[in-house]
């Protein structure tokens, strides 16, 4: 009898790398479209191939797909949260304190803001918390890929990208300490309710710093050579987002921990300041149509009035605090207004957080998505416009014909 | 119109002021930030003698001294100008650096800074406008009038290499060590109203000069040299124009205090007729300089003879003696004198920084920090 085995078997397994692939090229390739068709921000292109390929549209990317994507997506959020990180400067914030006061003022007044128009909604105080807690958190990713992208530098870009990491922080922490309250909620015991935020916050900072001291003591072993380096940052990086998933400790805290630890204890100036960005790029890519795919219109249909509701207290609160501040850390007129705009984006960090608290209680995380998810779409579509206009008008980006 | 602005206005015997191009950094690699409008904005704010103006790109901000007559009151006018603007680069996080050229930003990278008169220099110069991101100190040396700052000028051009050679802080560009003390000066070459002034002996023949030349509609204005070393006649002052920018402002100072002995014993002791012959050696000296610094070699035009460039500086500061005790710059030209003494300068300390620390960013890290040395602590 003829023997077909060295044939493949149909249907054929799913091929995360194959996927990796398709996610790379959609994504590219969408992003394009987007700019020279819509003249959008490529990043925007991104996320509409997401949604085209996801649920909403042609279902290609199912949730089963999107599980094998996760992987991508964890990578893509971590090295977004340790460059990040990294452009988180201590020296300057001591130097400046009033952009410190801005950042922790912008942080409190939009979870403020938010909580409240939530309350107001007759929404239960622990979504409206949770909700008004990840909203606290601009997108990392959508800022830093859309200043690479214009090539913009200058002060409304430095002072954009530190806040978002100071806000990042607060997000992260605050959602971490509300999970007593979430367990509360469905009855677990006191101890859980205690240890569960300490284990992740103490867990996550301590792997974070053991990521530092690593990268710090084996770059001065290597010497000053950019491409060691480069490795060393990307190998560091995956090794984090790995072991924070092995040990069920926060992915973004843990990354955004290494970012920053790795810049500010580094006093010898041992680490070369390397761009792992260019590598980044297609980890950034995935996150972005990954990120689309697991957003769903109907969620906007679903979120409807309270999404809005909430992308606007949102936008009040971040807006106020920022412009209360400007006139004393800012330093031309106008810059405050900008700096509010650049802040509202929110993305791949919100969907990561629900479905954190998706995967502790599902009933919980489907009640929750339903107030975020539709806000997170929404933003996700108009932050990298928000973004690109205040960039443009801080004069910051460098398009030369 | 034209009349007037050439006229020359005669300032103050021997009286200095100085211009230093510096480097505005960011604080995560030290490449060249673009933040010179907001820096000066906040300049604004805060009290400091002099001046603080924009340069042709983004990167660069220029600071002038007033006119000072002393050493000492020139470096202690140029400490507190400096504090202000290491204060206000603070705030942005930003840092602020000397030497003749950033070790490795990419020239296509730059924006020029916006106003009409940049504008116009891009257009006409094209890249070398955005190449011409290298950062100079500019010695005024003021003088009685036309004549005499003619005069000035010649013999000067004789001791350009020594200036070259004292300042020489641009050993990297682009990324790349060039081999060169000073690198800066190959792209300020590129310029074609670079070089020198035309024989001419008087004032009048100068304004005859100038007066062709716009009339060929070549130039508009004595800003449209791009001499080593030209006559200024809105200031009534000789403008030396070939150093780098050194790496602190004390180095600035004393080359000032150079200068100003130097114009001293020229016209005080008119040593030496002008000679064109000056200029027939003008060119291989420079390169010289520019190429070796305090190794290189010289000719001298009126021996006609070569000899070691560091003898001929150590020979000069000897020279100088009585007229540095009678300007108080003697302590200023000692310290020159150590320094060339040992063939110490600022292109061997970066290239020295480069060795000990591996990678330009962290040169140029090093060469923030020794800019804004005594400040940073401070404050």
């Amino acid at each position: 009898m003829m023997s077909f085995e060295f044939l493949p078997q149909f249907p054929l397994p799913a091929n995360p790398l194959a996927l990796f692939g398709v996610l790379l090229l959609a994504g590219a390739l969408g992003g394009e479209l987007t700019r020279r068709v819509l003249n959008l921000p490529r990043i925007t292109g991104y996320v509409l191939i997401g949604l085209t390929l996801g649920a909403s549209g042609l279902d290609v990317l199912d949730s089963r797909m999107l599980g094998y994507a996760r992987i991508f997506f964890d990578v893509g959020l971590g090295l977004v949260l340790f460059e990040l990180g990294r452009r988180l400067d201590f020296t300057w914030l001591k130097r400046d304190r009033w952009l410190l006061v801005m950042a922790t003022a912008e942080s409190l007044l939009s979870f403020g803001c938010m909580f409240g128009a939530l309350l107001w909604f007759h929404i239960a105080p622990l979504y409206a918390a949770v909700a008004a807690a990840i909203g606290i958190s601009s997108s990392p990713a959508i800022v830093m890929l859309v200043a690479r992208e214009l090539r913009a530098e200058g002060q409304v870009t430095e002072r954009a990208l530190n806040l978002v990491a100071i806000n990042s922080v607060v997000a992260f922490v605050l959602m971490t300490m509300l999970l007593s309250w979430i367990h509360r909620e469905y009855h677990a015991g006191w101890f859980v309710m205690v240890l569960h935020p300490v284990y992740i916050l103490v867990g996550s900072l301590f792997a974070g710093f053991l990521a530092s001291v690593l990268a710090l003591g084996l770059a001065r072993w290597l010497g000053k050579k950019a491409e060691l380096h480069i490795a060393l940052l990307l190998a560091v990086v995956l090794l984090l987002v790995g072991a924070a998933e092995a040990l069920k400790l926060s992915v973004l805290i843990a990354l955004l921990t290494f970012g920053v630890l790795v810049k500010n204890l580094d006093d010898d100036h041992v680490l070369m300041p390397v761009d792992i960005g260019r590598l980044g790029q297609m980890f950034f890519i995935v996150l972005f149509v990954t990120t689309g795919a697991m957003l769903q219109i109907t969620d906007v249909v679903a979120g409807g009035a309270v999404a809005v509701i909430y992308i606007a207290a949102r936008f009040v609160g971040k807006s106020i605090g920022v412009l209360s501040f400007a006139h004393l850390s800012g330093i031309r007129a106008g810059i405050g207004g900008l700096l509010s705009i650049a802040l509202l984006p929110m993305s791949g960090i919100a969907l990561a957080m629900t479905h954190s608290a998706s995967s502790l209680y599902p009933a919980f995380g489907a009640k929750l998505a339903t107030i975020v998810l539709a806000a997170a779409l929404i933003l996700e579509l108009i932050g990298p416009l928000a973004v690109q206009f205040a960039l443009r008008h801080a004069g910051e980006a460098r398009e030369e014909a | 119109m034209a009349a007037h602005e050439m006229d020359f206005k005669p300032s103050q015997d021997l009286s200095i002021g100085v211009e230093l191009e510096l480097q505005i950094l960011n604080s995560r690699d030290y490449n060249l930030a673009r933040d010179a409008a907001d820096l000066l904005k906040v300049l604004e704010k805060l009290e400091h003698p002099g001046e603080i103006k924009p340069e042709i790109t983004e990167s660069m901000i220029e600071l002038n001294s007033s006119i000072h007559t002393r050493h000492e009151a020139l470096l202690a006018e140029l400490k507190q100008i400096r504090d202000a603007v290491v204060e206000a680069a603070a705030r942005l996080n930003l840092n602020i650096a000397g030497g003749g050229s950033h070790p490795f930003h990419k020239w296509s990278e730059r924006r020029i800074y916006p106003t009409e008169r940049f504008g116009h220099l891009l257009e006409v110069y094209g890249y070398l406008a955005k190449q011409y991101t290298v950062f100079g100190q500019h010695i005024h040396i003021g003088c009685p009038n036309g004549d005499e700052a003619v005069y000035l000028t010649h013999m000067l051009s004789r001791y350009i290499p020594h200036f070259i050679a004292l300042s020489a802080s641009s050993p990297f560009q682009q990324g790349a060590d060039t081999g060169f003390q000073s690198s800066r000066l190959n792209t300020v070459s590129a310029f074609p109203l670079s070089g020198n002034m035309p024989f001419v002996t008087t004032w009048g023949e100068f304004v005859a000069y100038f007066e062709k030349m716009r009339g060929f509609g070549i130039v508009e204005s004595m800003k449209d040299f791009y001499w080593d070393i030209r006559p200024k006649p809105e200031y009534g002052t000789v403008e030396i124009r070939v150093l780098d920018t050194p790496l602190t402002v004390e180095h600035a100072a004393r080359l000032a205090a150079y200068a100003q002995t130097l114009a001293h014993y020229v016209l005080t002791r008119r040593p030496l007729p002008a000679s064109a012959d000056v200029y027939l050696v003008y060119k291989y000296n420079h390169f010289q300089a520019c190429r070796y610094g305090l190794a290189a070699t010289y000719i001298d035009a009126y021996t006609q003879r070569q000899l070691p460039l560091q003898r001929d500086i150590l020979d000069t500061l000897e020279l100088l003696h009585p007229h540095a005790a009678k300007l108080g710059t003697s302590e200023a030209l000692g310290e020159l004198r150590a320094d060339a003494d040992t063939r110490n300068s600022d292109a061997n300390w970066l290239r020295e920084m480069y060795r000990e620390l591996g990678s330009l960013n962290d040169v140029a890290r090093r060469q923030s920090e020794e800019w804004m040395g005594r400040a940073a602590a401070r404050g």
